[in-house]
């Protein structure tokens, strides 16, 4: 076991808590768009702030368990869209926390489309895979359309968030 | 928002316009080239020549009308009446047709050309 403050455990906590809370609400949040698979990504921000604060590693931990608690709170858990969850996840945690650890050009908004956009690609190679068809690929103009907008969006929520040096005090989360 | 944010965000924009143009895009081009049509005169009635378009360069024939005979021309993928015998010379003077469902009616000689083949959507009602 890796040694952790009780304090970082606790935040991570909160922070999985909260992504929890946001991946099961957004799913109720009806998007007034003919096409289903559109989301706000509300969830994704928590992800990006657990990679900003503690690194790939915890980042990942928060996408993952997020899922798997939502899936369990919705009742879709190993359902179709749980797996395309899951990779979506892995996908954007992956791209994210790549920009993040060796790039300094982009802020959280930078970071965040590109996120969306790991997200939508992972989601569509598990969504050809799930399906044995590369159909889906006439998606991805409409996820890539709608994964820039959200991910700016979240992306811009997040630098206020950060801007705030009250919202994050100090050495609170280490 | 930083300089990479905006040049990210404008790479992502163009990804998105280009992807959907490459993927949407044959969906909104008609595809008229690879139709199968035929013009097809008649005359009172009754076909008297049939002829595949498009066909390959210019060409006229004579069809013999009520009222004597007139010129039909083709050149390509579309026809046209050239010269007609009657007064009003209505036909001569609506040009060429080229898409399926349009026809050139020449009434005195009650002669009519018309464009076979799969039409174009008119419209979708859903």
């Amino acid at each position: 076991m890796r040694e952790q403050s009780t304090r970082k455990m606790v935040y991570l906590s909160m922070l999985i808590a909260m992504g929890t809370a946001l991946h099961v609400v957004e799913g109720m949040i009806p998007i007034p768009l003919p096409i289903p698979g559109v989301k706000l990504g509300l969830a994704n921000m928590v992800t990006l702030l657990a990679l900003y604060l503690y690194g790939f590693r915890d980042g990942l931990t928060v996408a993952l368990l997020r899922v798997f608690l939502a899936s369990l709170v919705s009742g879709t858990f190993l359902s179709p869209g749980f797996l395309l969850a899951i990779t979506g996840a892995v996908g954007s945690t992956a791209v994210m926390a790549l920009l993040l650890k060796h790039t300094r050009c982009f802020s959280m908004i930078g970071t965040s489309m590109a996120g969306a956009l790991g997200h939508n690609l992972g989601q569509l190679f598990a969504a050809s895979l799930l399906l044995q068809s590369s159909a889906v690929i006439y998606y991805l103009p409409i996820l890539l359309f709608s994964g820039t907008a959200t991910g700016f969006f979240t992306g811009y929520l997040l630098n206020s968030l950060l801007q705030q040096k009250s919202a994050l005090p100090g050495e609170w989360y280490r | 928002m930083t300089k990479g944010d905006k040049i990210l965000l404008a790479a992502l924009t163009c990804l998105t316009l280009l992807s959907a143009a490459l993927l949407y895009g044959r969906f909104f081009l008609p595809k008229e080239s690879t139709r199968a049509r035929q013009a097809v005169v008649s005359v009172r009635g009754e076909v008297v020549r049939r002829i595949d378009l498009p066909s390959s360069g210019k060409s006229s024939f004579q069809v013999q009308g009520r009222v004597g005979p007139s010129m039909v021309e083709v050149d390509g993928a579309r026809v046209s009446m050239r010269e007609a015998p009657c007064a009003g010379g209505i036909c001569v003077k609506q040009g060429w047709i080229e898409h399926p469902g349009q026809s050139i009616a020449c009434v005195p000689g009650e002669i009519l050309v018309r464009i076979e083949g799969a039409a174009l959507l008119d419209a979708v009602t859903r």
